[in-house]
């Protein structure tokens, strides 16, 4: 039992941002318990997370190469790495919480008799290891007491990505034995949410509109900014029945119910028809120019201003930031 | 189809949480209790599959003599009987010792397929599914949100990441952990309670079922986060306080 | 002294054949009545009987049977010109009795009013001034049904009413004629049998047509239920609500019969008005029409071939309704009982319903947000909880605990009470009080409230309640019942409008227009305090439709949480006419018709009125200290 294997997943340009956490994680661990780290990807020596990773620790990195991993599959992953972890008997096996590992991983720590710790935010000396219950009202501490490898998973957004140190990395093939029948899952193309008809209820982010936008020849300053973010355009109650934006885009008792990663809501007030429709979503900004409207109650960022200064402004950030 | 839903039994949303005595666990005195919610969607998937193909679905749960109402409650939904491994110790066992649970009680009915919801309210450890599939040496599939039955098994909807899915064909019997929000749920009926009340309960208990509730790991103590969430005003000109929301967005939030 | 004035003529003899006939004929006649009359009997007498009816005490449906049978007081307040047509039909044919009696008696050589003598003189005299007046009535109701025609009392001409009109205005016509003629004449002979077979003919189409109710109304109005919009209780474990015929009560069965088709009900149905599917008269029609094909004992379901699903889930249970009708039809525990009988056995599926019952199954609150959000508010204003020494548990609801604007309404009513130095205190913990699925039929669910909330109140030692919700003051007072004891409770317009005289009276000229909850009017009767209270703030107004006759804005009913309306939204028409007075402010005193009129007002964008809950309009004019903001004396 020696060393902190971190796995990561090569997701393509600009989207491994999970991946370096879980590292980041698993050097804190490093940094913890003394051991050394090591990483795998599955994919060949020019996987790119390897080249971005290189001169970074950990200095070991092994591809893990095999026909059956060109596409993700549970059985596969739990076979490839069952017989990794086999070989490098790591003392801590640190992944990204993402729905690959969360799909593999626990069943590779069964194969091990272990659990894994999953989705943890923190790491502190013992080592126990800190994660969200009750839906984030209560942190719990773990330990990992007995005998085995510990495995962990890391919560998106919960490690900083730290500064790269100088080095350079090894990098080792890994071939795993993976029978022909042994994948009796077969799975298909990854696919976009269909978007032909308005879904509201799966976006990932919504710029919604309500009575402060006063004209229906303002509402395009909105919808500029929703193109901006890639968002879908939504409304309240009163600006759909003035026909000004569709009804299928009506938020709320009455229309739809959303729970998007971000809720922008521009000139809302927040009334309680408006605030059940969404308040389910992850973060909510309100701009409003109103200080004691409702919505700021239940906003996670607000700006209090003319949404006819602010929503151009926000416009050109968001283009700015090159999104 | 033979359809085994595992379903758990978790403080409802609303009750307020407080750390015991202890500081390793939550005052369950005066906790009021509630199914957990994705599990529903699995117990509504079953029942949708049962209606659609045929058979039987029977819901399973591990805990306490109160876990008795939130099995009452899934079969007044509608499934046909239940199995309750009635443990006391539920609270010190970790997930591999339910799915042991589970997957004994489980393992004589020979499912055809197994659903569980994707991860609990309590502990959210998101993987009580996946292990009793391996425990059952079935194949799995998770955060699933539409299951149609094939000819020699089951084509799932997978939930991937921002927007993205995935359709898999799994051989059956298979396990599958349940998304929430992939059905519509169905409500509670004054029939479906009077029904429930002649349909079968079987006790289990851990002794028969033959295993032991030492944990791999242990929930050391529980604590406070420190923060509540709170509304962050951003202040300045249009342009300043833009910038400033870009900024968070990118770096807090994660969503740009 | 009377010598002066004409006799009523009879035929002097009558043969053997005549007597014959005439027996033989009022034998068919009757035959041909009970034919049908004892079929319909039957229905209602078969159907299942009404679990917790009781007769006594009888005093109260006395009352009512003078007031609204033989008064003819609601026919006559409700539309006095033609209910007084009406009035005068029915006193005519009471005053008639007698006079037929003595008609068929004089033909069989037995009568018993002697038209010499001075009995029978004045009481043909008396008969004679109501024949006048039906006479006039029945040609009037004739004119109206026929050529001015509103559009409530259908689209079809009815040949039936035609008739009767017809055969009313003979057997009138013919009995003042005899004033007229010789006795003994051929011209009396003839008008004495034109007489009998006018009678004769309008026996057997009594059942046959919704002139039925000439019968069975009376019974109906006798027999009610009792209270207003009062829903039974389910009686045993196979009471699921209306689902198919063998729910159908003796009651339901005797008013789906006693409908007289006026269309009142549809006439003042915010539904019906506003383009949906839901005619409330249809309902009821569609219960008579499934009755007189499948029967009492049929299982097939009530919601299928003469009752549509979604017409029962279009219902507001504003109540006009019930309210209006003439003939004692209780509406909403038929439209409640319909939609129990689907909700009860999982057969209504909606999307936003559903929703509605997860939210309530799950959490406290009908909006489906955590209880963590009340206590915030709380927390946040500073409102004492109640701990059983203050005088007054102020009940929040989900709307005060939850909605922004329900909010305001409660912050409002408690800087009143502090400014009254009137002690109140908040429950640490409310749950929903049930209303909504009391309303959609969801019983199982609002017992679970009702229990809850009892047992939790219970506890904590609560003598008098006060809500700003008309919905929580109804459940908790009268659905309750069904459960427990609940504590006493008013509506906030009651409780200000006892402290009138001490709240400052506001020197604006503003006009003030008042909109009536449902709620707290028909369902409660309280039409005058919140006038009184609104009054202190400003000149009242009145919109057309006011009082009794208040048209609903939208919400109730559970319909506040379901999807988007067909046809016009109820709350735009009700809000334009509220406009259309020209009042600088509408009151409102239910936080659901308040955010009802806040969306559509909204819509109609700059210039609108203002939107004030009563208790708005009194705390704006309190200082504003914040000694007496929410603390308490």
């Amino acid at each position: 039992m020696s060393g902190i294997l971190v796995i990561q997943e090569e997701r393509g340009q600009g989207r491994n941002r999970f991946s370096y956490e879980a590292l980041a994680a698993g050097r804190i661990l490093a940094g913890l318990t003394g051991l050394s780290l090591e990483t795998a990807v599955v994919g060949d020596k020019n996987t790119p997370i390897l080249a971005e990773t290189s001169g970074v620790p950990p200095m070991t990195a092994y591809a893990v190469q095999h026909p059956q991993l060109k596409h993700y599959t549970s059985d596969g992953y739990v076979l490839a790495f069952e017989q990794l972890i086999r070989k490098l008997q790591p003392a801590f096996i640190v992944v990204p919480h993402s729905y690959q590992s969360r799909d593999y991983v626990p069943r590779v720590a069964t194969r091990f008799g272990q659990v894994l710790i999953s989705d943890i935010t923190g790491i502190e000396t013992g080592p126990t290891f800190v994660r969200q219950l009750f839906q984030g009202r209560m942190n719990g501490s773990y330990r990992h007491p007995g005998d085995g490898p510990c495995f962990l998973s890391v919560q998106a957004g919960a490690f900083q990505v730290d500064s790269a140190q100088g080095g350079t990395t090894t990098i080792l093939p890994f071939e795993p034995e993976i029978p022909a029948d042994a994948v009796r899952a077969r799975p298909g193309e990854p696919f976009r949410g269909s978007s032909e008809t308005v879904d509201l209820g799966s976006a990932q982010r919504i710029v919604s509109v309500g009575r402060g936008i006063k004209s229906a020849e303002n509402i395009s300053l909105v919808q500029e900014l929703a193109t901006s973010l890639g968002a879908e355009l939504a409304a309240s109650r009163p600006i759909c029945d003035n026909g000004w934006v569709p009804m299928e885009r009506q938020v709320g008792s009455s229309g739809q119910t959303v729970s998007p990663k971000l809720y922008l809501a521009v000139g809302i007030s927040g009334a309680i028809q408006h605030l059940v429709g969404m308040k389910g979503s992850q973060c909510i900004v309100a701009i409003n120019k109103d200080p004691d409207a409702p919505i700021f109650e239940v906003a996670d960022y607000g700006i209090v201003g003319d949404l006819f200064e602010v929503v151009p402004a926000l416009t050109e950030a968001v283009k700015g930031a090159g999104h | 189809m033979k359809i085994m839903v595992a379903i758990k039994q978790v403080p409802d949303r609303d009750a307020q949480v407080r750390i015991n005595a202890s500081a390793k666990w939550i005052e369950e005195s005066d906790l009021q209790y509630a199914l957990n919610e994705s599990d529903a969607y699995a117990l509504e998937e079953g029942l949708q599959l049962k209606e659609k193909h045929g058979g039987e679905v029977i819901v399973v749960s591990a805990g306490p003599e109160r876990v008795g109402s939130t099995i009452r409650e899934a079969l007044a939904k509608g499934a046909d009987r239940a199995i309750h491994i009635v443990c006391d110790d539920i609270g010190e066992r970790d997930a591999l010792s339910v799915a042991r649970l589970l997957a004994a009680a489980m393992k004589p009915e020979s499912p055809d397929l197994v659903l569980t919801g994707l991860q609990s309210e309590d502990l959210g450890l998101g993987q009580t599914g996946v292990i009793v599939a391996e425990l059952l040496g079935m194949p799995h599939a998770s955060l699933i949100l539409q299951v149609e039955k094939t000819e020699t098994g089951v084509t799932v909807k997978q939930e991937l990441e921002e927007g993205w899915f995935q359709t898999i064909e799994l051989p059956t019997p298979a396990v599958l952990t349940i998304q929430s929000g992939g059905n519509k749920l169905r409500y509670a009926t004054l029939m479906g309670i009077k029904r429930a009340k002649t349909k079968e309960v079987r006790q289990l208990t851990a002794t028969e079922l033959a295993v032991d509730a030492a944990p791999v790991v242990v929930l050391e103590r529980i604590t406070l986060p420190k923060k509540q969430k709170s509304t962050q005003m951003l202040s300045g000109t249009a342009a300043e306080a833009a910038a400033a929301l870009v900024q968070k967005l990118k770096f807090e939030v994660h969503v740009l | 002294m009377i010598v002066l004035l004409p006799t009523l003529a009879e035929p002097e003899h009558f043969s053997m054949v005549e007597k014959f006939l005439l027996t033989g004929l009022v034998a068919v006649s009757a035959w041909t009545f009970w034919h049908r009359f004892g079929l319909v009997l039957d229905k209602i007498l078969k159907s299942k009987k009404d679990a917790g009816f009781h007769l006594f005490p009888i005093g109260k449906r006395v009352r009512d049977f003078v007031w609204e049978v033989l008064c003819q007081a609601k026919v006559v307040r409700e539309r006095p010109l033609p209910g007084l047509a009406h009035a005068f039909v029915f006193w005519g044919f009471c005053a008639f009795v007698l006079v037929t009696l003595n008609h068929f008696a004089t033909g069989l050589g037995i009568g018993f009013l002697d038209s010499a003598g001075l009995v029978g003189r004045f009481y043909f005299y008396f008969a004679a001034a109501f024949a006048l007046a039906c006479a006039v009535g029945i040609l009037g109701l004739f004119v109206r049904r026929f050529l001015v025609r509103p559009k409530w009392l259908g689209e079809k001409l009815s040949w039936e009413s035609g008739l009767i009109a017809l055969l009313i205005f003979v057997l009138m016509a013919t009995y003042l004629a005899s004033f007229f003629v010789a006795d003994g004449g051929l011209a009396v002979w003839i008008l004495w049998w034109v007489h009998t077979l006018a009678l004769l003919t309008f026996l057997p189409i009594i059942p046959h047509t919704k002139h039925l109710h000439l019968v069975l109304s009376p019974a109906t109005v006798f027999l009610s239920r009792g209270g207003f919009s009062s829903i039974p209780a389910l009686s045993g474990d196979e009471d699921f609500g209306l689902v198919a015929g063998t729910d159908l009560t003796q009651l339901v069965s005797l008013q789906a019969y006693s409908c007289v088709e006026c269309g009142r009900c549809t006439e003042h149905c915010p539904a019906a008005n506003t383009g949906k599917l839901l005619n409330p008269k249809e309902i009821i029609l569609g219960l008579r029409g499934y009755l007189n094909e499948y029967g009492p004992a049929a299982e097939e379901p009530l919601l299928g071939k003469y009752n549509a699903q979604q017409a029962a889930f279009q219902c507001t249970t504003c109540g006009a309704c019930e309210f209006q009708c003439p003939v004692g039809i209780e509406h909403l525990p038929i439209i409640v009982g319909l939609r129990r009988g689907a909700v009860n056995t999982g057969a209504w599926e909606d999307e936003y319903g559903s929703k509605l019952f997860l939210a309530l199954e799950r959490g406290s609150n009908a909006l489906g947000l955590s209880a963590s959000e009340r206590d915030k508010f709380i927390e946040k204003q500073g409102l004492p909880i109640f701990d059983g020494t203050q005088e007054y548990c102020l009940w929040l609801g989900c709307m005060g605990s939850y909605d922004p604007k329900g909010r305001e309404i409660v912050v409002a009513l408690a800087r009143v009470m502090s400014y009254l130095g009137v002690s109140y205190g908040v429950l640490r913990k409310e749950k929903c009080t049930g209303d909504s699925a009391r309303r959609l039929g969801n019983d199982l669910l609002f017992q679970q409230m009702a229990e809850a909330n009892l047992e939790a109140i219970a506890k904590s030692k609560v003598r008098k309640m006060v809500s700003i919700c008309p919905h929580c003051v109804r459940t908790i007072q009268e659905d309750w019942k069904e459960y427990g004891t609940p504590p006493e409770i008013e509506h906030h317009s009651e409780f200000l409008a006892r402290f009138a005289d001490r709240l400052p009276k506001q020197k604006v000229e503003e006009k003030i227009v008042f909109h009536d909850p449902c709620y707290l009017g028909r369902y409660r009767n309280v039409y005058d305090e919140p006038r009184t209270v609104a009054a202190l703030a400003g000149e009242l107004v009145e919109a057309p439709r006011h009082r009794e006759r208040s048209f609903c804005c939208g919400a109730g009913g559970g319909l506040a949480f379901l999807g988007e309306e067909t046809g016009e939204r109820v709350s735009q028409v009700r809000t334009a006419e509220l406009v259309a007075t020209g009042a600088q402010t509408i009151a409102a005193a239910c936080p659901f018709c308040n955010t009802m009129f806040r969306d559509a007002l909204a819509a109609r964008g700059e210039g609108a009125p203002e939107l004030m809950d009563i208790a708005q309009l009194v705390a704006r004019e309190l200082p504003r200290s914040k000694d007496n903001f929410c603390s308490g004396p």
